[in-house]
Order: C-alpha cells, then sequence, then structure tokens
C-alpha cells in the first residue's frame, strides 16, 4: 500500500508543471483581473464621453465623468459627516468629510447585516431544531418575507424615530426573512450521509447541529448574503434619504432636490465603490474563514 | 443468546402507509458470526442497502428482528460502523479531525486522541496527510479515511455500503487487500455490500445472493479458500460462473421490473 501513501499532487500544478502557487503565476493572474476591471470600466466611460463630445448628452443633466469628478473639493462641501439636513453646507468640504459620510453608510451597512445574519442563521437553525418553535414561527416568517423592505421603513421610522436605528433596522429587515428561509433550504440540503455518520459515531442532536450541519450550511449561506449585500446598499440609501438625515443617501437626496447632478453622479461613484469594497471583502472573509466552499462557488469577479 | 450479528425475518417496506408502498427487503434471515466476512451481492436496488440502514440502525424494521450479541438493535451504534460509497468526509475538516470526529464525540482527551489518530492513519496508510483537506486527496486515499474514521470507532461490525464503487479497478483492488489486512487485524465482522462478483470473491467468507426486489436470499456461497485468492484459479473461476448464473437471472427480473414501473 505504500506506493499510494505518497501525498498525491492533485491539481497544484498547470500544464507545464508551474505550481499554482508560484508566487509569479499570482501577480500574473492578478494583474490580468485587474486590468479586465480597468477595461469594463473605460469603455462605460469612454462611450459617456463620446455621448458628451458628440453633444448627445446634456452637460447639465448627464455630466461625463471628466466633468463631475473635476472640481471636488466645490463637491466635497456637501458632504456632512455629521448629518446636516438637506441643504445646510456646514462642516463639509474635505477628503475626510466625504469618508465620514461613506463610513456612516457602511456602518449602517455592516451591522444591519452581520446582526441580520447572525438573527436569521440562528432563528433559523431554531426551527428545524425546535418542532413546536418551527410550526409556530415559519408560517409568519413565510408571510413576511415578500413584504418589500421599503414598506417598512414607516414602521422603522415610528419605532426608533430618526436617526441610526432605523436605517440598520431596514437593513436588518431587508435580509432577515430571506436568510431565514435559506437557512432551511440549506439544512435540508445537507447531505442525508453526513447525518447518518454522525449518528452512528455517537453524535447527539445537539452535536449534530453544531458539528454537522452548521459548518455544512455556513458556506451557501455566505454566498446568500454576499447576493442580498446589493439590497442592503439600496436600503440604507432610502432609509438614509427619508429618516436618518446623513450618510450617502442623504446627500443624493439634496443633489436631486437642488438639480445638483454633478453631485448626484459623483455620489454614485462613491456608493458603487463602496459596494463593491464590500464585496471585495465578504469574499476575502468566505475565502479564509470558509475556506471548504471550493472557489468555483464563489461566483463573480 | 447467539453472539454475532443476527436477522431474523426482517422486512422492510418503504412509504407504508403511502399510495404506493414498496417493499424493500421480504423475510429476511441472516447470521453473521463474530469476525466473520459476508458479502451481500445483488442486483441494484434490491434491498441489500436497506438492510444495512436496518443493521446500522438508521431504519426501522417494518417487521421482524434485529440483534447484536442478544440484543435487539434500535438505534445507531459506534459498535456498528458504517462506510458508504462516496467517502463523505466532513470537507471543513481536516483529515486528522475527520478521523477524529467520532473520538471528539466521545470526548476523548486531546493527548490520547492524537495519538490513536496518529496510529489509525498509520494503519491506512495515510501517515503524511493528516493535515490536509479531504478535497486534496485522491478517492482512494479519501476512501482509507473513512476507513480508519470507521476504525476510530473500535466497531465490532464493518457495514460497507459498495464502498470501492466509486474508485478505478487498480485501486479497488489494492483496497481490496488492504481492508482484507484490517479486518484480520481488527476482528470485526464484515458485512459488505456490493454488486461486483469479482469483488464477492475476492473478500467473503459467505456471499449471500439477494434476489430483485423485495430483497430475500437466493442463494448462500461459502469460500473457504485462503486469501489472496487467485481469481484464475479453477475453484475460483466455477464460483464466478455459479454466481453469475444466479445473479443474471435477477437481474434480468430486475430490469422487467424497473420496465414496468
Amino acid at each position: 500500500m505504500t506506493d499510494q501513501a505518497s501525498p498525491a499532487p492533485v491539481r497544484t500544478q498547470d500544464r507545464n508543471g508551474v505550481s499554482r502557487d508560484h508566487p509569479l503565476r499570482k501577480l500574473r493572474a492578478k494583474a490580468a483581473s485587474v486590468t479586465w476591471v480597468l477595461a469594463s470600466l473605460g469603455m462605460f466611460v469612454g462611450i459617456w464621453e463620446l455621448a458628451w463630445w458628440r453633444g448627445w448628452a446634456n452637460p447639465l443633466l448627464l455630466p461625463p465623468p471628466h466633468i463631475f469628478l473635476s472640481n471636488m473639493p466645490e463637491q466635497f462641501r456637501f458632504f456632512d459627516p455629521n448629518g446636516q439636513r438637506a441643504g445646510a453646507l456646514s462642516s463639509g468640504g474635505s477628503v475626510w468629510s466625504v469618508l465620514g459620510v461613506v463610513g456612516w453608510s457602511s456602518f449602517r451597512v455592516l451591522l444591519g447585516l452581520s446582526l441580520g445574519f447572525v438573527a436569521s442563521v440562528s432563528v433559523g437553525v431554531a426551527i428545524r431544531y425546535f418542532d413546536v418553535f418551527g410550526k409556530l414561527v415559519l408560517p409568519l416568517v413565510t408571510m413576511l418575507a415578500p413584504i418589500s423592505p421599503v414598506a417598512w421603513l414607516p414602521v422603522a421610522i415610528f419605532i426608533f424615530g430618526i436617526g441610526n436605528p432605523p436605517a440598520i433596522f431596514l437593513v436588518f429587515v431587508a435580509i432577515f426573512f430571506i436568510m431565514v428561509l435559506a437557512t432551511l433550504s440549506q439544512i435540508d440540503e445537507v447531505p442525508a450521509h453526513y447525518i447518518q455518520l454522525a449518528r452512528v459515531m455517537g453524535a447527539s442532536k445537539r452535536q449534530i447541529y453544531w458539528g454537522v450541519i452548521l459548518p455544512a450550511i455556513l458556506p451557501g449561506l455566505f454566498v446568500t448574503l454576499r447576493m442580498n449585500l446589493f439590497a442592503a446598499w439600496m436600503v440604507v440609501l432610502i432609509a438614509e434619504a427619508v429618516g436618518v438625515g446623513s450618510g450617502l443617501g442623504q446627500v443624493t437626496m439634496m443633489a436631486r432636490n437642488t438639480f445638483n447632478a454633478s453631485l448626484v453622479f459623483f455620489t454614485m461613484t462613491l456608493i458603487g465603490l463602496a459596494g463593491f469594497a464590500f464585496d471585495q471583502a465578504l469574499r476575502l472573509i468566505q475565502k479564509r474563514i470558509l475556506w471548504w466552499i471550493g472557489p468555483s462557488n464563489v461566483g463573480g469577479l | 443468546m447467539t453472539l454475532g450479528l443476527s436477522i431474523s425475518n426482517v422486512s422492510k417496506v418503504w412509504n407504508p402507509d403511502g399510495p404506493e408502498p414498496m417493499p424493500a427487503v421480504q423475510n429476511l434471515t441472516l447470521d453473521v458470526a463474530l469476525g466473520e466476512f459476508v458479502v451481500l451481492l445483488g442486483p441494484s436496488g434490491c434491498g441489500k442497502s436497506s438492510l444495512l440502514y436496518i443493521v446500522a440502525g438508521l431504519e426501522d424494521a417494518t417487521g421482524g428482528s434485529v440483534t447484536f450479541d442478544g440484543l435487539p438493535i434500535t438505534k445507531p451504534s459506534p459498535e456498528r460502523s458504517l462506510i458508504f460509497q462516496e467517502a463523505s468526509l466532513f470537507p471543513w475538516l481536516s483529515v486528522r479531525d475527520n478521523v477524529g470526529f467520532g473520538l471528539t464525540i466521545k470526548g476523548m482527551a486531546p493527548e490520547k486522541r492524537t495519538k490513536r489518530i496518529d496510529a489509525l492513519l498509520r494503519q491506512v496508510g495515510l501517515g503524511g496527510v493528516g493535515d490536509r483537506r479531504p478535497h486534496e486527496l485522491s478517492g482512494g486515499m479519501r476512501q482509507r479515511a473513512a476507513l480508519a474514521r470507521a476504525l476510530a470507532m473500535d466497531p465490532k461490525v464493518l457495514l460497507m455500503d459498495e464502498p470501492f464503487a466509486a474508485l478505478d479497478i487498480q485501486t479497488r483492488a489494492r483496497m481490496q487487500d488492504h481492508l482484507l489486512d484490517i479486518w484480520q487485524s481488527s476482528g470485526a465482522s464484515v458485512l459488505l455490500v456490493t454488486h461486483s462478483i469479482e469483488e464477492a470473491l475476492a473478500l467473503a467468507d459467505r456471499i449471500i445472493v439477494f434476489t430483485a426486489r423485495p430483497g430475500q436470499i437466493k442463494d448462500e456461497i461459502k469460500i473457504d479458500m485462503p486469501r489472496p485468492r487467485d481469481r484464475y484459479a479453477p475453484e475460483m473461476i466455477e464460483l464466478a460462473k455459479r454466481c453469475e448464473a444466479l445473479l443474471d437471472e435477477e437481474v434480468t427480473k430486475a430490469f422487467k421490473q424497473q420496465e414496468l414501473s
């Protein structure tokens, strides 16, 4: 049996015998990936700029990037992390204030997502674990799931007033019900063999849930979470536009009210960048912590 | 009291209260002595696996009784370890932690556990790969890890559901030799399901040939040849022919059943 005992070199080399983990190869792959991102962005910007140059796009309504990115300090004035209401030009004006505004929005998304993830997975697992609880709660979850988070907005403001909590609550609601249902479907799809083996080895129900079901469902749930990340960003902007008084949503709303098209697109750029950064960060966490999901199942870029 | 495994008059109907109850096993009686290697041979879907699940304690029989060392089997137990066709190692654990999963459940002390895992990995020839992840191993290595995981529980019976069916022929032959070594040194009984005549002849003390569904015992073939066996020895060829003839009838029946349903 010794001939097979040596570790098999499974999928660690490419056809030319260069190790997959070779730093040069990694660097090249990274460079190629970044090049494509830039090309994709460049194409979009190019078409827009062309439309402006040919006179197809009115620069007052659809200012191309070279216009809305040209006068940064002018734009920065509108960013106030301390949350003055729309139209006020107060303490804003520096790069830091812009980062502060992005930071606040990101914070709300992050907190809402984290709370939503933990709560939904816990509730989902509890529904399967405790029979009576499941029968009592599942119909409710199924009925509440289709309600748009926007419909929760007045409720959020009734309960929490104005400020951070309603925005965080909206993000929470936006993912909670969907994630509970996703948790249930993930639990039901855990291979029967895993559970049978654990039972044969003497695992109790509790040990099976902690040691087998939870690790088996986490990767799939993390992918669901990432897919809902963008929904969370949409929702937080709505909440900020209406009931928070600070953040990117509030700036967008102010830009709309003052017909400042440049500011609208500048803010949209920031939202896009922040969302992209979030997705990359979650992807990294997924790779590091939940490594047992294959790279092919990560999806996206 | 009979020592070992005693299956008497066992029946299993899947979906008994549904619109189409499906009988899987019917009035089956079989004893497996301590340390005996019994192979269940039969066409696909003949209820062999169902019987294995009942013995494992994962499914209840609809009728009859199954006892182990005289005690009725009502629930799964580490003394009856199970090995599936796909290794089903937990992908989130290293090979070591997979092998040690049952030991952790038992609450074994870490140092003792580490020693035991090392010994098991060496026993199955995986000494160097304990810290790898299951997806980094070949199919044969994964199946060895699964074997080590089962052996960790010091089973009195190894229940194996087509354990080598997913492997290529060369690896399969090695794994069979390997299994025989382990079986002989552990003293456990083995109940192994297969549809490969060759595999049955290479391994078994006794081959139980199943009928098509619902599974019953069609015939029983004792093999007294010492192992490793030469499958081209005249007696072995005779046995192979006999098995093939028996199996052929049942496969034909099974095909007809499938066409009807």
